[in-house]
């Protein structure tokens, strides 16, 4: 098998793969920020830099065929300093009120008072705790202090009813745009292209959203690495170190998508896929990421309830319900015979359930009307 | 060489500072000062060396591209540093942050925008350190200067009308292809033909030559133009309004439909006087249709109709309507695009006698092109080297001839066709015969029988370089045939349309400014084959747009001269900006797309097209494979002068 040097460790490769595929599968980790994973590199944020003998430049690792007897060096002092002066440059460009902005006390208020004016920036910024760039801001111990502070104004969608795309924090990784065109394949966010004198002014390269093609689903909402994206009705309830996460799988149809409940004193703040885990590889549809308010409705039904015969509903037990049903259903068998029962069940549920049903109908009932909601 | 301030030229292979350009550009204006990707020169000690040094970092952040971090941030604070200097507000600081961060952005950026920064930026503080630091020191306040800026790349710069390759490539990686297209028809009026014939010298000056192989520029071209006639992409929309004055084109080849169509776009009516029935001149009579099918040329042509033109078929200028007329007739000007549509003689025997069965290329390729079985046989002789030649075996063997055999002076390296035209011919079974000359052309009753050849051995070099043929004597030999075919070159015949006027050559090519591409009579411009003899489509389209530029400045009342944009332009172009010699540390281990072809077998039986389009992802993949060299150049070349 062929073989690259990383930190002067000799590393196995197949042919094709990167220098940051190779290094992973030797446990070497090389910082990424803008690299989503089962989409193609865009080699953007520069931060997987490694330094390969023989080149004069540093060289993003997530896009670098490795190659026969390759010397790589990923965390020299060079491709340090060289990360670290991206990530100072790029945390000065936005308005990223957390921790890691260590502006020097004389602009810090203002910085604050400023940024707290905007929608959607009466706290700390919402990827607080789970955000790739302050991790990252971090770890290289960067500093903002000699950086020129960003012009011109950032726009903001408030548009969307469950999401808020706050481009003010926005370090257009591009990561949104893969997701949404090769994750999710919904095309609804055109890759932000061109010369900066060809920009319009007001948008930049911000990658806005054609609305006529997303299907809502939030995909680019998990993509983003910062606080740029985020689900409208978590905001302000709970930051990632607050949460318990919770793995389950999705009720809403078959497929049996794997969800994180992000849980907080009881109650779900939010919902996100499970990366890595089958059968979504952390895709959901907008049902699945955001439609958890009924758990919590007061018009929920919680028990059963048998209608009396002023027409009024009185609560019931399981036992009670389901003996009445059984009861009502013999007697119709006996009077009309199985075909006058029908049985519809749910289209969205699992392989399983559907067989029960059909089980029940034809071999305890007697009839072959069996059918489900899709077909009816 | 110019006496120079500073000279930190990049010296390129095979060249060193072309001196002689540098003179050129001079003698036509003032050179003061270039900095760009490949050094800094001054010339003139009236060029403030930290001005000049703001208007580059300028010109790199109005050109990032945004992708990238380090180029798309540090291009920003680059130019927020130097206009803090050049306000007079600098610190020492600055500058060693603007040296620390060129340096920085040079070493992770994804293209060479950002790469190619460090380079000039510490050539001109090197140079200039002590005039740097008593800028910051005394606070001096920099005076604004006014700077011509050029933004190409080695791809653009081989192509005669400089097509942004860099950028549209990049927006087919990206899914924009309407974007694409925009920039694509920039420069470039027929993209589904030079999509499919071009000569590709962009692809020839590719740096991933260096590295693996170069990227397949001329099927990604293609790719859009196949979207665009798909109507994936929104065809050109003509200009909101149009202008009073309108223009005569002489010829619906490449040179005069890119002349109406830039004239389209500049709000200007043309009318395409067209001898032939159909659009595209030598591209629709001497292209066959299976590397050209005749609805891209029809498309290609409506689109050019889009922006303001109008295209009447059979007439003649010269014969049916004289320049004159055209003249009462209102046209403020003119523009001669008529190409080189006769053939060349072979000086050999018996080629003026009439015979049945002998036939020019370019007839043969004409008739052939309308859909005529221009000749009958079997056996079949053609002569000549270049890509007409390959057309027309290639041609015969699809009309029916089983023994085509192209003949040819010299040897295949020295033979000017296209490579892949000649790996193609020799696939679909046509017999090559090297180093034989025509001699006499054998007939009886009239009609063709044979032609007697003579062999030749390669000599000295001559003019162009290629080993000059000698014959061999005592070598004649007789080659048995039902028909004969010349393809050795093409003639001009610009007096035709000009009977009476002066202006055309004893090759009766028509005299033009080569710049401004106006004739000695002001209102009358022209360009492609036929001033320049048998040329590429590329660069007829080039002198199509270029002369449009001018005509529009004529027709506005304006002065036709080249002016200091120009003048930069042409500096760079001569200077180079490709390294054939460069090396690179690792493979890059990617491979050239080949476009899909017909079976030879199949491609025979008929002139359906041979080469098919790329899919989406194929073409995303290929696009991905530009290294975006780009090369910034901004130059002081107005007489000194304050910026506006």
């Amino acid at each position: 098998m062929s073989q690259i040097k990383i930190n002067g460790r000799e590393v196995p490769f197949e042919p094709g793969q990167t220098i940051l595929e190779a290094a992973k599968a030797a446990g070497i980790t090389i910082p990424t920020l803008c690299h989503l994973p089962q989409t193609q590199a865009s080699g953007v944020c520069r931060v997987c830099v490694v330094e390969v003998a023989g080149s004069d430049r540093l060289l993003p690792s997530c896009e670098t065929p490795a190659a026969e007897g390759m010397e790589v060096k990923t965390d020299s002092p060079r491709v340090r300093e060289a990360r670290k002066g991206i990530l100072e440059m790029l945390l000065a460009s936005g308005q990223h009120n957390c921790l890691v902005m260590d502006l020097p006390p004389e602009k810090w208020t203002s910085f604050q008072i400023e940024t707290m004016s905007r929608p959607w920036h009466d706290q700390i910024c919402p990827a607080h705790g789970d955000c790739r760039l302050q991790d990252l801001a971090v770890e290289y111990g960067v500093t903002v202090a000699a950086q020129e502070p960003p012009s011109g104004e950032f726009p903001l969608d408030d548009e969307h009813p469950m999401i808020v795309r706050d481009f003010s924090r926005c370090i257009q990784c591009g990561r949104c745009v893969a997701a949404c065109n090769e994750v999710q394949v919904n095309r609804a966010i055109p890759a932000p292209w061109g010369p900066r004198k060809d920009q319009d002014p007001d948008q930049g390269w911000y990658p806005l959203v054609d609305y006529d093609n997303c299907t809502h689903c939030g995909e680019c909402v998990q993509a983003c690495p910062v606080g740029a994206l985020f689900e409208k009705k978590a905001y302000g309830l709970a930051y990632a170190n607050d949460v318990e996460k919770v793995r389950t799988t999705c009720p809403y149809c078959g497929v049996g998508c794997q969800l994180w409940l992000h849980v907080k004193d009881g109650k779900i703040v939010k919902v996100t896929g499970v990366e890595n885990g089958s059968p979504n590889k952390g895709r959901l549809c907008v049902k699945g990421r955001f439609g958890y308010d009924f758990i919590f409705s007061d018009e929920r039904l919680t028990t059963p309830l048998i209608k009396q015969a002023d027409g009024s509903f009185a609560e019931a037990s399981w036992d009670e319900a389901l003996d009445l049903v059984a009861n009502r259903f013999m007697e119709i068998k006996q009077k009309h015979g199985p075909d006058a029962l029908a049985g519809v069940s749910c289209a969205r549920s699992i392989n399983e359930d559907s067989y029960q049903m059909q089980k029940l109908f034809r071999a305890v009932i007697g009839t072959n009307n069996i059918d489900h909601c899709a077909r009816t | 060489m110019p006496d120079s301030l500073m000279h930190t030229w990049r010296q390129p292979a095979g060249g060193g500072l072309a001196a002689e350009a540098l003179e050129k550009a001079q003698s036509q204006g003032p050179v003061r000062a270039v900095m760009s990707s490949e050094g800094v020169l001054v010339l003139d000690p009236a060029v403030d060396p930290v001005d000049l040094a703001r208007a580059y970092v300028e010109l790199a952040r109005d050109m990032s591209c945004g992708q990238c971090f380090p180029c798309r941030l540090g291009t920003q604070q680059l130019a927020k540093i130097m206009e803090r200097i050049c306000a007079g507000q600098g610190s020492r600081e600055d500058l060693s942050r603007l040296e620390s961060l060129a340096n920085q952005i040079s070493d992770t950026a994804r293209c060479d925008i950002g790469r190619t920064l460090a380079r000039p930026i510490n050539d001109i503080l090197a140079a200039h350190r002590g005039l740097f630091k008593q800028t910051v020191d005394s606070g001096r306040k920099v005076e604004p200067g006014s700077y011509q800026s050029l933004v190409t790349a080695p791809c653009i710069n081989a192509c005669p009308s400089h097509v942004d390759v860099p950028g549209y490539l990049e927006g087919i990686r990206l899914g924009r292809y309407d974007q694409a297209m925009a920039k694509v028809r920039n420069d470039c009026p027929m993209p589904g033909t030079i999509g499919r014939v071009c000569v590709r010298p962009c692809e020839a000056n590719c740096r991933r030559n260096q590295l693996d192989q170069p990227l397949a520029i001329r099927w990604l071209k293609r790719f859009l133009a196949d979207q665009e006639m798909s109507g994936a992409i929104a065809p050109p929309e003509p200009p909101a309004e149009f202008k009073e004055p309108k223009v005569a084109v002489v010829g619906a080849g490449p040179a005069g439909l890119s002349c109406a169509y830039y004239l389209g776009r500049q709000g200007f009516h043309t009318t395409v006087f067209e001898a032939q029935e159909g659009p595209g001149g030598m591209a629709a009579y001497g292209i066959p249709s299976y590397r050209l099918p005749r609805e891209v040329l029809a498309f290609e042509a409506q689109q050019v109709e889009r922006t303001g033109a109008e295209i009447r078929y059979g007439v003649r200028v010269g014969e049916d309507v004289s320049l004159k007329e055209l003249g009462d007739q209102g046209y403020s000007a003119v523009f001669i695009g008529v190409g080189a549509p006769e053939a060349s003689s072979m000086r050999c025997e018996g080629e003026d006698a009439g015979y049945q069965c002998f036939m020019t290329g370019v007839e043969f390729l004409a008739q052939a092109s309308r859909g005529q079985q221009p000749l009958e046989g079997k056996k079949m002789l053609v002569i000549g080297g270049g890509n007409v030649a390959m057309d027309c075996v290639r041609t015969a063997r699809r009309l029916g001839f089983d023994q085509v055999n192209l003949l040819y002076r010299r040897t295949e390296a020295e033979m000017p066709a296209d490579p892949a035209e000649i790996r193609e011919a020799k696939e679909e079974g046509v017999h090559f015969h090297y180093l034989v000359a025509p001699q006499k052309v054998l007939a009886a009753d009239g009609k063709v029988t044979g032609l007697e050849c003579l062999k030749m051995e390669l000599g000295e070099p001559d003019d162009s370089g290629r080993r000059r043929p000698v014959p061999v004597q005592g070598s004649e030999f007789v080659l048995e045939c039902d028909a004969i075919i010349p393809a050795v070159g093409q003639i001009c015949v610009v007096d035709c349309v000009l009977p009476d006027a002066g202006g055309v050559t004893p090759w009766k090519t028509l005299v033009v400014d080569q710049d401004t591409f106006q004739s000695d009579d002001p209102t009358v411009f022209g360009g492609g084959d036929c001033v320049t003899g048998p040329a590429t489509l590329i660069g007829a389209l080039a002198a199509g747009k270029k002369a449009a530029g001018f005509l529009a400045t004529h027709l506005q009342g304006g002065e036709c001269r080249p002016g200091p944009q120009h003048l930069l332009e042409s500096l760079v172009q001569a200077l180079g900006v490709y390294d054939p010699e460069e090396a690179f540390a690792y493979p890059g281990l990617t491979e050239k797309a080949e476009p899909p072809t017909l079976d030879p077998e199949v491609r025979v039986q008929s002139f359906a097209e041979v080469e098919g389009g790329a899919t989406p992802p194929q073409a995303r993949v290929e696009a991905s494979r530009c290294l975006r060299c780009y090369r910034l150049a901004v130059a002081a070349l107005d007489p000194a002068s304050p910026r506006s």
